[in-house]
């Protein structure tokens, strides 16, 4: 069972999405969900504090879901951090680019709740969270 | 005489047909020389493009506002009970407090009050789960609002191709450049059309395939 003190970071560029997604984190008991717009201001965030769980989208202006990604797995200080990725783009190309950049898992939109859940939990359990 | 006049309406005719082909030519040519040909087949490919993405667009709306009219209106009686029965059980409280009567009379009304303890919560949490529902059918604004942005984007692309055409074709104005961004073929947004390859349709696909990917 996951630390319900986790601090998660949802990135959405649509601020209905990150409503919904810190909703149905608070619904599983996180309490700690910081929202940003892009993968920029994302960046910002994870380098000015601590934070254990990334939720992006992908399609966002300035810095998107992948090159967002790309820069976490760059940095020693937040490639650790695991990154679900939440998004629309439903091409075979952009599941196996976001594998290969280093995503932990990947939920295609629209989901539901327990989609949501179940993708938490699988990297939850894998990190022996 | 009049046969004269026949001929000669007759070669009027045909000098009309063949100025009306000749002119016909010219513009098709001007407008090939012009590069509108280009722009214009790009707003015809877009029509039908476009029409699928408001269609989609449409879909989505209609089914988030009935997906949450329906939670309101499972919702709505759950509440009513709830308001209903609580205010039937403090009438009764009441009467009892105005005129106590004897315990083994007032079982009843101890009993209904256990029950309706007992009923509240889960009353509460079917009404929650239908609110739940009604968040979740918020996420159509995301995904018609990407669909959204990539029409804008078209249109935009329509009209910069052919304020470029007129551009480029104005003596003496400035050369603007209009330069054709890279396809970025991975940010396509929500897909219309679910059947196309390469396309994965459900969660379990994306599933499945990470799984081929070690995941």
């Amino acid at each position: 069972m996951a630390d319900k003190n986790l601090r998660f970071l949802v990135i959405d560029d649509f601020a209905t999405m990150r409503r919904i997604v810190r909703n149905l984190l608070q619904d599983l008991g996180f309490k700690n969900v910081e929202e940003a717009e892009d993968g920029q201001d994302a960046l910002t965030k994870l380098r000015a504090s601590r934070f254990d769980f990334v939720i992006s989208d992908w399609n966002m202006p300035n810095l998107d879901g992948l090159q967002l990604l790309t820069e976490m797995r760059k940095d020693d200080s937040l490639k650790a951090i695991p990154v679900l990725m939440v998004t629309a783009e439903a091409k075979k190309e952009n599941i196996i680019a976001a594998a290969q950049a280093g995503a932990n898992g990947y939920v295609v939109k629209p989901f539901t709740a327990a989609t949501l859940e179940e993708k938490l939990n699988k990297i939850f359990e894998k990190l022996g969270w | 005489m009049n046969t004269t006049q026949n001929q000669q309406s007759a070669d009027n005719f045909k000098e009309i047909f063949s100025r009306i082909g000749q002119l016909t030519r010219l513009l098709r040519d001007s407008v090939a020389n012009l590069g509108l040909d280009r722009a214009i087949m790009d707003v015809a490919e877009a029509i039908p493009d476009t029409r699928d993405r408001l269609n989609y667009v449409v879909g989505k709306t209609s089914q988030a506002a009935d997906r949450a009219l329906t939670c309101v209106e499972i919702a709505r009686p759950l509440q009513d009970s709830l308001s209903e029965e609580s205010t039937a059980l403090k009438a009764r409280w009441d009467a009892w407090f105005e005129a106590p009567v004897e315990l083994s009379q007032a079982r009843e009304l101890v009993n209904d009050t256990r029950a309706f303890l007992d009923n509240t919560p889960k009353i509460a949490s079917q009404t929650n789960e239908q609110l739940m529902e009604i968040m979740m059918a918020q996420d159509f604004q995301d995904l018609t609002g990407q669909v959204i942005q990539n029409m804008m984007k078209l249109i935009e692309n329509v009209e910069h191709e052919l304020i470029q055409v007129l551009v480029e074709n104005m003596p003496g104005m400035m050369q603007l450049s209009v330069s054709d961004e890279p396809a970025e073929n991975l940010k396509n947004g929500p897909q219309i059309n679910q059947s196309v390859a390469g396309v994965v349709a459900t969660q379990d696909q994306v599933d499945d395939l990470l799984e081929t990917l070690g995941f």
